[in-house]
């Protein structure tokens, strides 16, 4: 308990002098504070992405699509094969009995002027499509009509693009008016110009869809409809999925590496801020040395002293975190974004927990050897030195 | 020469915590030299591009055109040149595979893109030989695979004239990637695209995804371009024609943006040591001012004061550029082999001369700003009042 008093008394003296050591301190802060904002800059990127693909109702849901295409958009569901998936066991049902599965098709259309071949898509869905989506809701113009040559853009396509409701996009068989603007709870088809699956087809003049989105009675049912799926002989060259693998694997290929590098980038600045908190922390027990010489005569015992520096160190980097990380949220959060699909930054509350353990650990590191001396230091030599 | 032993005991005076500084800064100009190395890399792979070579494929994502479309394109004004390219991609089923894709080339790819690294004896080679393979380094180091070597390819079911789906290619040699080509899963492997038409599946052969056309002056792109899409406006495929500059700064554009990143994180590790670096002058002058003032006692000019300052601030930066500098060598050449073996998709980095430049200037601003303050400290110094001890 004595030694308890003793931890809260050195560590209390030593934070209030910090104000004589502000120069010194704010060296660690500001390197903490860039340590911490770069990690959390760069993985609100991946954070984004992820907010943008993975629904919480993913879970439940299965994608089935034809094999042998590398690209979703050049695949190849024959309809025939459409009613046998859906007779597959485990599928839920909506208010009329029907399966709660979408038939999806996938093209790309012309690139707009500056943008990239494959940046704006078509996605043609059924009505079990928009009932999948539960966000999804019209904010401009109107709904597209089934069997009209449609579409509804996306809010984050239409801010990439320039689209709006009254724009025109060239398809295969002429220009299609776009008749409304959608939002869908910041979903990745925000990306896309939505219309009729059957019409968006026969404009392509192709037969197959590229995928089903379908949705199971519960995560369990996945396994049987997986089995019955691929070894129904009716079904050649079919493949299943559990969404939330489709989509962190689809969504891995942008971002595996991009986190990896993040890591990377913020474990070689943390080495940095390291020796810079070592070196400052080194100068504050230098700037101490009296005190700590004065408490070590009186009584207080080395590990108080060792803690109190501790303490120290691990409130600066924590400033510094917290800086970087309200830096980072001030800046980035909620900022629009485009890899190959529109989405937000965002600064999740996760990367503020990892922003702060970040600058704590460099920051604690850093603190170790000062406070180990700090805490050896002999306490007539302090008062003399010091 | 005179500052030297005073400008060496200032930096010297406390080793510890110069020798932390130096680390700290090391650390900053390291990941600033990559990171600037990183940027120029990406900028090659766009700058790298040339303006004269077109991209044509099909506008509305069928993907495939006709092989007969080349001549027709061949005889647009200013064209001298149109290859095809198909590809053709392993098929994993489980998906848990990198694929293995080859681009078949016809011969028309010789003269439409030449800055495909192939040589005279690749080409005439890959004539004859209608089932080999050039591999990129990148795809040999990945592959491990030796000429003569047989890589069977696994098109999918039913992509093949047998319905196995089996290509089975020859290797006949390696050569370098074009720029930018090893970043990500695909690679350069580059086979002949006679192979496919004569043995892909019946419904796939005469066609290409891809027309590689040359033309004779880069401002002659944009209009022959628009040509094109003209004349196949009401085809079917109708085409779609991109400069291939302009093909590369879109695709990056759509990406992560790498360029502007990798300027970011340089620019928050200079700032970094900035803070560390000044508050390390500082200290280092409010507690010689009494040396300062003898100095000046003695007929130090404030001009030779602020050298002495500036120089204490500069050797460390200096010296840390040129550690940093050798350490982003060794990161730049460590990058570039895990980029060859496909281990990381990063374009290869090389150290250069105009970011060792870079990284130069930024240590020399970074300890003149760090030199600021404690030099006007010193310009307004009382000299008696500091030698006295007042």
């Amino acid at each position: 308990m004595n030694e308890l008093r003793q931890i809260v008394a050195t560590s209390l003296i030593g934070i209030g002098s910090l104000r004589e050591r502000y120069a010194t301190a704010l060296v660690v802060v500001v390197g903490m504070a860039c340590v911490v904002g770069v990690l959390t800059s760069m993985l609100s990127v991946t954070a984004g992405l992820a907010r943008a693909y993975f629904r919480p109702e993913d879970a439940t849901r299965a994608m089935v699509w034809g094999g042998r295409a590398t690209f979703d958009q050049m695949r190849s569901l024959h309809p025939d094969a459409i009613g046998t998936i859906l007779d597959a066991p485990g599928i839920a049902r909506g208010p009329d009995g029907a399966p709660l599965a979408d038939p999806e098709f996938l093209m790309w259309i012309l690139p707009v002027e500056g943008f990239a071949a494959g940046s704006l898509q078509v996605r043609g869905v059924g009505p079990a499509g928009i009932e999948l989506r539960p966000a999804f809701r019209i904010v401009a113009g109107r709904m597209f009509r089934t069997g009209s040559r449609e579409l509804v853009v996306g809010v984050g396509a239409a801010r990439k693009f320039g689209l709006s409701a009254g724009s025109e996009v060239r398809l295969r068989d002429g220009s299609w008016p776009i008749v409304g603007v959608f939002a869908c709870g910041a979903d990745i088809i925000e990306s896309y110009l939505v219309g009729d699956a059957i019409t968006v087809m026969a404009a392509r003049r192709r037969a197959g869809f590229a995928q089903v989105l379908v949705q199971l009675v519960d995560a369990k049912a996945y396994p049987a409809f997986e089995a019955w799926l691929m070894g129904n002989p009716a079904l050649s060259s079919v493949y299943v999925e559990r969404k939330t693998d489709y989509d962190r694997r689809e969504l891995g290929v942008n971002t595996t590496f991009f986190t990896r590098m993040s890591f990377v980038i913020g474990a070689i600045m943390a080495l940095g801020a390291l020796f810079g908190v070592v070196k400052i922390m080194y100068a504050a027990v230098r700037a101490r040395t009296r005190e700590i010489g004065t408490l070590r005569a009186i009584g207080f015992g080395a590990t108080p002293v060792v803690v109190s520096v501790l303490t120290e160190a691990a409130l600066l980097g924590a400033i510094g975190a917290l800086l970087g990380a309200s830096l980072a949220w001030l800046i980035f959060e909620g900022r629009d974004m485009w890899v190959w699909g529109a989405f937000k930054l965002h600064v999740a509350p996760s990367l503020w927990a990892l922003g702060l353990a970040w600058g704590l650990v460099t920051s604690l590191l850093g603190g170790l050897f000062p406070a180990l001396r700090a805490g050896r230091l002999p306490p007539v030599d302090a008062l003399r030195t010091g | 020469m005179k500052f030297v032993p005073l400008v060496w005991a200032g930096i010297w005076r406390n080793r510890t915590e110069s020798l932390l500084t130096l680390l700290a800064l090391s650390v900053g100009f390291t990941l600033f030299g990559t990171m600037l190395t990183l940027n120029q890399a990406y900028e090659r792979a766009i700058v790298d591009t040339r303006m004269d070579r077109l991209i044509v494929a099909c506008a509305f994502d069928c993907g495939e055109i006709p092989i007969g479309y080349a001549q027709q394109v061949a005889r647009i004004p200013h064209v001298t040149a149109v290859g095809g390219e198909l590809w053709t991609g392993e098929f994993h089923p489980d998906k848990q595979h990198p694929p293995i894709t080859v681009m078949l080339v016809d011969e028309g790819m010789r003269r439409a893109w030449p800055e495909l690294p192939m040589s005279e004896a690749d080409w005439r080679a890959l004539d004859l030989n209608p089932t080999g393979i050039f591999l990129g380094r990148t795809a040999a180091a990945r592959h491990k695979v030796h000429v003569g070597d047989t890589v069977i390819v696994n098109s999918g079911p039913g992509g093949t004239a047998d319905g196995s789906g089996l290509y089975y290619f020859t290797v006949l040699g390696f050569i370098a990637d074009p720029p930018g080509w090893h970043e990500g899963p695909l690679e350069t492997i580059v086979g002949n695209l006679r192979y496919q038409q004569n043995w892909g599946r019946l419904d796939e052969r005469n066609i290409v995804l891809t027309l590689r056309v040359a033309v004779d002056r880069p401002e002659n792109a944009r209009a022959v371009c628009r040509e094109i899409e003209t004349w196949f406006t009401n085809a079917t495929p109708a085409l779609y024609c991109v400069p291939a500059r302009a093909d590369a700064q879109e695709t990056a554009d759509a990406n992560i943006n790498m360029r502007q990143i990798s300027l970011g994180i340089g620019a928050a590790g200079l700032f970094m040591i900035l803070f560390l670096c000044a508050n390390g002058i500082a200290d280092s002058v409010r507690e010689r001012l009494p040396e300062f003032g003898v100095l000046k006692a003695m007929g130090f000019r404030d001009s030779h004061v602020a050298l002495l300052v500036i120089l204490e601030a500069a050797i460390p930066t200096l010296l840390a550029t040129l550690i940093g500098g050798a350490l982003a060598w060794a990161v730049d050449a460590l990058i570039a082999h895990l980029a060859l073996t496909g281990a990381i998709a990063l374009p290869e980095t090389h150290a250069t001369p105009a970011a060792f430049g870079w990284a130069l200037a930024a240590a020399l601003l970074i300890a003149l700003l760090s030199a600021l303050a404690p030099l006007n400290r010193l310009r307004r110094m009382d000299v008696a009042a500091v030698i006295t001890g007042r």
